[in-house]
């Protein structure tokens, strides 16, 4: 039986013992990494693992279960723990599955670029042993200051999902990842500082050389070496493109349609209103060919799509899964995110801060005395009120360039006036994971420090 | 009451569908045997076998209903193979013995000769108990569990008419492990956890300001828990905490003395000490407390206690994840470092014995050094001296999370509730605070310990590499001068 076979079976077994709607998503995977520290293997790990999650409505309630026993004796015992918890949820009249051509007509899979690479399904250990041990190298040789290493990784996973339901749903997805991670330790003066650099594709040509990971995980430890806070201040501040990525799922946190719906979001009611800087443009981007988040259809079966959030700074879109679409009277917006372990809840996809015109060197040159911040601490956004505050590792900008490495200061400020302080954006689009920003600059926040 | 109505009408109902025995072994010990013997084909040094079976629950309760209950089964089997600081680590959640032995082939891997390996033997160790719960949390009816839901709602809005929103959860596991390994140690653990969970929204119409209060408790206990920790008192406090910061003030910036009030800020401790006394930072030299036993790390006034013995507490631990009983260690005296946090393998290259500190996420995992709870011994001044004694600064009355970088010690954690103090009186509420330093130095900073120690009420759980685990945290009133203070006022 195929996987897609089981959550049908399950989803007809749900409907015969008196769920008015059911689905069911079955996920497998396996997954192998190794890790090497000093040139030798410290870790090897090797996993297959499955699930499922039977979603089941009965008379407007909703109820769920999920397992790991795929034997025939359990099937029905998790058919009822679905229906049984059903009877304890108070009936929503919006409750129920997508349907429609939302479930039924899916992006044809050649758009979606490159999501299944045979070269990561059966990659040799041995290559992952040898891109662990050149990061490891690469790291050293770019600083001899790299005296430690937490480690270097390698790995790959390989992931299906089936997806059925009683209103037609019948979906296939499966994917491959490769990945990198590199963390070194740089000594000096007394200090460690650590850093680290990764990357994740679906497609092996696509990761980053081990080289690179190496080098750059080493250049971002060691130039930490030193660092010291600065005096409080209100200065201009950059966030490179790994920070500027963090920021901006702060922002998409805010614009979870079900936050929005429950005016527990700063952003609530703002649609249409130009919220930030013209400079900035954000999409979600469910379709982004080779994206990691890239899917013909999201964790209920609806088909994915491209939404913008940000255009010029106006407020485009929320984002919504079927639930509090019903709720706010929107549509889907594909944002249903979950594994079989868990409901759907909304979600970004391919999260892109659009690339802007200015060289990323530029945005430190135009500052006089300011930050650039490599690093943070805590997860410091509120989206209901908006706050933001985080602790901050980075360099001190003087007379447009780099002076010295700054540690023990936050950066906050309130992410509406966050929003509107942007005054550039750097070309340098940057994508690790399914976030992608360029170097941000904000023409002044609040810098506290000794 | 709500909670016995809904159990005898469940009653006189069809009875709920087996769930299996919620405390059912994973898997026999035989296998178990067989598996050991598997992963030391390859001529490893120490091979262990983790089985877990957990069964969960969780209730979600939104916009005053109970939005969703869900029920979760999942069993799997870890296996780890040890061959000097080399680990092998496979696990599957296919429980049929072939599956199983594949995985323990895939772990022996680490070793790349070949051993005859002669039967291996294990017997079963007798556990201690820390939290014995007679009455599996996964053999009680959801409904019970959604009535503490609703009733803590309806006091949450009750408590304000500014109460616009209330989101609660409930979760808990039931879990049997199983531990075993060619040391001959055989253990099992039955493990209850529960929290109880509210989030406070308020809404000041007139002003259109936002403000949210939130907090949790349980640990390994039953559900004649929250006869004590009543729901309705939770959420109450989730609620005043939202209205309490109302018309709060922008944090002011810099250096500052700094008050934390008892119990949940006792994260300052896991964050700024904690994670950089646990022995594989040690090992790797990684952490900025290496090669600092016997040194001066902290004040006179800080002693650091980690306690994987504190009864039905949600960081505690009968044995560990690797078999090992759970421990009291002070971790620092008097300002001065006494030891790490050890799990065996670590343990083992360092040449000291295991602190019972190993642990893991889940059979998926393998183990590694973590805190059980951690908390700061007790000092002698009361709350009010401690707070009259501070002419200007902030006084921090609850917490939101924290992160620390364990190689240059920074770390940071943020105040969700906190108040300036103005000649030795509490003032205006303050907002967007967030407290950062380096831990030594913050520890070196501690000038007043209160008498008032107190645990927080079970909410916290810790991230390291990817792992959560449940922790727990505590702290008397403490007075830190001079640590910055993140926020929007420079």
């Amino acid at each position: 039986m195929t996987d897609l076979e089981l959550a049908q079976k399950l989803v007809a077994l749900a409907k015969k013992r008196g769920a008015d709607e059911a689905e069911c998503l079955v996920e497998r995977g396996r997954n192998a990494s190794v890790k090497v520290r000093g040139g030798e293997i410290e870790d090897l790990t090797q996993a297959t693992s499955k699930g499922a999650g039977l979603r089941v409505f009965v008379g407007g309630r909703l109820g769920f279960a999920t397992t790991t026993d795929f034997t025939e004796g359990e099937l029905p015992l998790f058919v009822d723990r679905a229906l049984a918890s059903a009877r304890e949820a108070a009936p929503d009249e919006r409750n129920g599955l997508p349907r429609g051509n939302a479930v039924k007509r899916h992006p044809e899979a050649p758009a979606l670029g490159v999501l299944w690479d045979p070269r990561v399904a059966e990659i040799d250990p041995a290559w992952k042993i040898a891109a662990a041990r050149e990061m490891e190298r690469a790291a050293r040789a770019e600083d001899p200051r790299v005296t430690k290493m937490d480690g270097a990784s390698a790995g790959e996973s390989v992931e299906e999902a089936a997806i059925a339901s009683t209103h037609g749903l019948a979906g296939r997805h499966r994917s491959t990842s490769a990945w990198l991670s590199c963390s070194p330790v740089a000594e000096g003066g007394g200090q460690l500082q650590t850093s680290y650099w990764y990357d994740v594709k679906h497609a092996l040509a696509d990761l980053a050389t081990p080289e690179f990971v190496g080098r750059e995980a080493a250049r971002r430890a060691a130039r930490m070496l030193g660092a010291r806070p600065v005096p409080s201040c209100n200065v201009p501040v950059i966030f490179d493109p790994l920070m500027a990525a963090g920021f901006v799922s702060g922002v998409a946190g805010a614009v979870n349609g079900d936050l929005v719906f429950k005016k527990a979001s700063f952003l609530t009611g703002r649609l249409g209103q130009r919220i930030a800087s013209p400079l900035l443009n954000l999409v979600d981007d469910g379709l982004r060919p080779g994206g990691l988040a890239t899917s013909a259809f999201d964790g209920e079966g609806v088909a994915q799509q491209r939404t913008p959030i940000l255009e010029g700074g106006v407020l485009r879109h929320y984002l919504y899964d079927t639930y509090t679409a019903k709720k706010a009277g929107a549509k889907s917006t594909g944002n249903a995110a979950r594994g079989y372990a868990s409901l759907p809840g909304i979600g970004t996809t391919n999260l892109t801060l659009e690339r802007g015109t200015t060289a990323a060197a530029e945005l430190v040159r135009g500052v006089k005395r300011g930050l650039y911040v490599t690093a943070m601490l805590g997860r410091g956004v509120n989206s209901v009120t908006g706050d933001y505050s985080r602790g901050a590792n980075g360099l001190w900008i003087e007379d447009g360039a780099f002076a010295f490495p700054v540690q023990e200061v936050t950066v906050a400020g309130h992410l509406d006036a966050m929003l509107q302080a942007v005054d550039a954006v750097g070309d340098d689009l940057v994508f690790l994971g399914s976030t992608g920003a360029p170097t941000l600059r904000f023409a002044e926040l609040t810098v506290s420090g000794k | 009451m709500p909670a016995t109505a809904s159990r005898r009408r469940t009653k006189a109902a069809p009875p709920p569908p087996p769930t299996g025995s919620s405390r059912r072994r994973p898997i026999e010990l035989p296998l178990v045997e067989r598996l050991l013997a598997v992963a030391m084909e390859r001529g490893a040094e120490f091979a262990e076998v983790y089985a877990e079976r957990t069964t969960t629950t969780a209730v979600v309760l939104d916009e005053g209903h109970i939005k969703s209950a869900q029920t979760g089964v999942s069993a799997g089997v870890g296996v780890r193979a040890v061959r000097g600081a080399q680990v092998g680590y496979a696990y599957s959640d296919d429980l049929e013995p072939e599956a199983l032995v594949r995985a323990a082939r895939a772990a022996a891997l680490i070793a790349d000769g070949h051993a005859d390996v002669a039967p291996v033997k294990v017997s079963r160790q007798a556990v201690p108990q820390h939290y014995r719960v007679v009455h599996p949390l996964a053999d009680v009816e959801i409904a019970t569990k959604s009535a503490l839901l609703l009733r803590g709602n309806a006091a949450a809005r009750a408590h304000d008419r500014r109460i616009a929103q209330v989101m609660a959860s409930y979760a808990d596991a039931t879990t049997t492990i199983l531990v075993a390994n060619t040391d001959g140690y055989y253990a099992e653990d039955n493990r209850d956890l529960c929290r109880l969970h509210f989030t406070a929204v308020a809404l000041d119409k007139k002003t259109g300001e936002r403000r949210t209060g939130s907090i949790g408790g349980g640990g390994r206990v039953g559900l004649g828990f929250y006869d004590e920790l009543r729901p309705e008192d939770l959420a109450k406090e989730a609620a005043r905490q939202a209205i309490a910061t109302f018309g709060a003030v922008d944090a002011p910036a810099g250096p500052q003395t700094v008050v934390l009030a008892p119990g949940w800020s006792g994260i300052l401790l896991h964050e700024a000490v904690g994670h950089g006394l646990e022995a594989d930072f040690i090992r790797k030299g990684t952490s900025l407390f290496a090669g600092q036993l016997g040194q001066k790390v902290a004040s006179d006034l800080v002693t650091v206690i980690d306690d994987g013995t504190v009864a039905n507490a949600r960081g505690s631990l009968n044995v560990d994840d690797e078999g090992r009983p759970g421990e009291r260690k002070v971790l620092i005296e008097n300002g001065v470092l006494r030891g790490y946090l050890y799990d065996r393998l670590n343990a083992k290259l360092m040449g000291q014995r295991s602190t019972g500190s190993g642990r893991r996420q889940s059979f998926r995992h393998a183990p590694m050094p973590r805190m059980t709870n951690t908390f700061l011994a007790p000092g002698d001044a009361t709350h009010d001296e401690i707070v009259s004694s501070v002419r200007r600064g902030l006084y921090c009355a609850n917490f939101g999370g924290g992160q620390v970088d364990i190689s240059n010690g920074n770390f940071v954690f943020e105040v969700a509730e906190g108040y300036l103090i103005e000649d030795g009186k509490l003032t205006a509420p303050v907002k967007g605070a967030m407290l950062i330093g380096v831990g030594p130095d913050a520890l070196k900073k501690i000038s007043m310990v209160g008498h008032d120690a107190a645990n927080d009420p079970g909410m916290g759980t810790c991230g390291k590499d990817g792992q959560s685990v449940p922790v727990g945290v505590g702290l008397p009133t403490v007075r830190i001068d001079g640590i910055t203070v993140g926020g929007t006022r420079a």
